[in-house]
């Protein structure tokens, strides 16, 4: 079981956007920290802290099939991501695999968002986070190929 | 003070169709509200359709949403329905979750974060869902009515108009704190009558203003809750005068024994039992009004639409046409499980969409047996509330009804409300001459100066057909069993057949 196409090319989109931020300023943390991050602060305030734990408990072990350097990444008890930062670190010769293990989590999430909310709703959600042009289709792999 | 100095309270749409006449022409902007119920009773969606139909990017709504429903599954069922938006979130309506202040802290905390998302977001409305979860905790009177009051004080401030959705049972509506501060308290009730679910909302308190009393039946579809005022949204009109003009049946003999034809605006009763053409008559009367411009409505319960207009082609009367053209409509109505303020609903919605003059109801009967079992009992008094309605905007209304033959009495209907019609005809079957014929007496006119007569009739190829003049040669017509004048002694009952043939 794969992330849906158009979750894992969201999924990527805000990625992009974020490392596109990162590059103006400090960052701290990987662009796939920092989207899990803001998922967490914008739909926590709906779902609660522990609704959100839920939901990224539930993403974050469809997205450990096929994907094995999950295994070290956890979810605290307030919906906190641990780990993710390290196996990104330890990958840090082999990037784009650090950076698909990030991609994979984030569209699993942004998937089971999608299956209960619509893609409609979720979208919304998402808008309150990033900006419009984070969501534009420019910054997907198809958009950056065509 | 004089009537311009006062505050102007201005209302706000509730979003739910129906409810606006009931609560007065909408909620008074900025009351504290209380929407109860049991579980299931439709308060969520309530509180939903009102946000939706009030929250701006300007002036949001917050609904808070605490222990209870999750909020993501909430937001799963409710997109189901159609005033539901999605473009509306987050930018006009922010979904908040206090579970964890109300698990974790006290009620204090509870406010000072409702107080904290107020205060940034500065809403139109605010919403807290399911109010009741929090005042489970074991806190103790005095800090719930401390922070009920103190809520209410601050949302009012703020100006929001604020709604607290809780489960209650109808025993807790006294003595309670809550409702006492509440400007406006909304119930929800279901309930199951025998095989149906009867939904009832009614408006307990709602300061400021008039609402409709009683109990309102509400349904939820997927457009979310739908109100039945009990006054058909018909209280804010005026009653037209009384009209002297009448409306004829397209037969002239009928017409004359009604002096003319029926009074506008009245509401006729046809009783007469199976067979006797009321039908053919009401059939009659709506094509006859549309042949003179006037639009109608025809409700049937016991046949389908397609079947009464095939019926009035065979006495060479065009219904289709009038459809096509919007000037009639043929409202099938047998959903069984309606209530009956839904299905008079329904016929007014249909009246004033064409503007109907004329209403034919075929027949009472079949809209007694569609209706939900719960609902038959309040039939006569919501029969007569729509008729008074509509009968004020001037609509005549022709109604049958299935009387029981009897050969010792003439009932009118077997439903006591002749004293809901101005006018009746009465058909029924009659032995004569060995012949079961059929007779028409027009039994009272209301203001009219109708025939007394007792007419003959047929049903034939071009509908309903008065033969000759009255029947002045029977005595007893009414009883189904006349007797001959000219021949006294002879009644047109058989006579005896003792099986035995008489070979004298």
């Amino acid at each position: 079981m794969t992330a849906a196409p158009g979750m894992r090319d969201l999924a990527h989109r805000l990625l992009t956007y974020e490392a596109g931020l990162g590059k103006t300023s400090v960052p701290t943390e990987s662009p796939a920290t920092r989207v899990y991050e803001k998922l967490r602060q914008s739909l926590g305030e709906f779902v609660g802290a522990a609704g959100f734990q839920s939901l990224a408990s539930r993403a974050l072990t469809l997205a450990r099939t096929g994907t094995p350097s999950l295994d070290a990444v956890t979810i605290t008890e307030d919906g906190s991501l641990q780990g993710l930062g390290e196996i990104e670190n330890q990958l840090e010769t082999e990037k784009d695999q650090a950076g698909e293990a990030g991609i994979i989590l984030i569209a699993r999430l942004l998937g089971l968002l999608r299956i209960f909310l619509g893609e409609a709703l979720t979208l919304s959600l998402l808008r309150n986070a990033w900006p419009g042009e984070a969501l534009d289709d420019r910054n997907s792999e198809n958009g950056r190929a065509a | 003070m004089n009537t311009e100095d006062k505050v102007k309270i201005n209302k706000l749409p509730t979003g739910v169709p129906g409810l606006d006449e009931i609560v007065g022409g909408g909620l008074p902007e900025f009351s504290f509200n209380i929407i109860a119920g049991a579980p299931g009773s439709g308060k969520t969606t309530l509180a939903h359709q009102f946000v939706f139909a009030n929250a701006s990017p300007e002036r949001p709504a917050l609904y808070f949403t605490v222990l209870g429903e999750s909020a993501i599954k909430m937001l799963r069922y409710q997109q189901q329905y159609t005033f539901f938006d999605p473009a509306k979130l987050p930018g006009s309506i922010r979904f908040i979750n206090l579970s964890q202040v109300v698990l974790e802290k006290d009620l204090g905390a509870v406010l000072a974060e409702i107080t904290r998302e107020v205060e940034k977001s500065n809403p139109a409305v605010v919403v807290v869902d399911s109010f009741r979860t929090m005042v489970r905790k074991q806190e103790s009177d005095m800090d719930l009515q401390s922070f009920i009051q103190r809520l209410a004080l601050f949302l009012a401030s703020w100006q929001a108009t604020t709604f607290l959705i809780g489960e209650y049972a109808e025993d807790e509506l006294r003595d309670n704190p809550i409702f006492t501060v509440a400007d406006g308290l909304l119930w929800l009730r279901q309930t199951a009558e025998r095989n149906s679910i009867v939904r009832k909302l009614q408006v307990i308190k709602l300061r400021g203003q008039d609402s409709v009393p009683g109990l309102h039946t509400f349904r939820i579809t997927d457009a979310g809750v739908q109100a039945f005022s009990r006054t058909f949204g018909l209280t804010a009109r005026k009653r037209n005068p009384p009209s002297n003009r009448r409306l004829c049946f397209g037969i002239p003999e009928l017409d004359k024994m009604l002096d003319g034809g029926v009074r506008e605006g009245d509401s006729v009763l046809i009783a007469g039992s199976s067979g006797t053409g009321k039908s053919v008559l009401a059939t009659q009367f709506i094509a006859e009004g549309i042949s003179h411009g006037e639009p109608g409505i025809v409700a049937v319960f016991e046949e389908r639409p397609e079947a009464y207009a095939e019926r009035a082609t065979s006495l060479g009367l065009d219904l289709e046409t009038p459809q096509k053209d919007g000037k009639l409509t043929i409202l099938y109505l047998r959903p069984l499980d309606l209530s009956v303020d839904e299905t008079m609903q329904s016929i007014l919605d249909a009246v004033q969409k064409i503007g109907a003059k004329r209403l034919v109801i075929d027949s009472l009967a079949g809209f007694e047996m569609a209706l939900s079992p719960g609902f038959r009992a309040d039939f006569r008094e919501s029969l007569y509330r729509m008729i008074f309605a509509l009968t004020g905007i001037g609509v005549t209304i022709l109604s049958t009804v299935e009387v029981d033959e009897s050969f010792t009495e003439f009932p009118f209907s077997t439903y006591s409300i002749s004293f809901l019609t101005d006018d009746i005809i009465r058909l029924r079957y009659v032995s004569i001459d060995g012949q079961l014929r059929k007779i028409m007496v027009v039994i009272k006119m209301r203001g009219g100066n109708h025939a007394k007569d007792i007419r003959e009739y047929e049903i034939t190829s071009k509908g309903v057909v008065i033969l000759g003049k009255r029947l002045a040669n029977y005595q007893g017509l009414i009883s189904g069993i006349p007797v001959h004048t000219d021949r006294p002694n002879l009644t047109d009952e058989p006579s005896q057949d003792t099986g035995i043939e008489d070979k004298t």
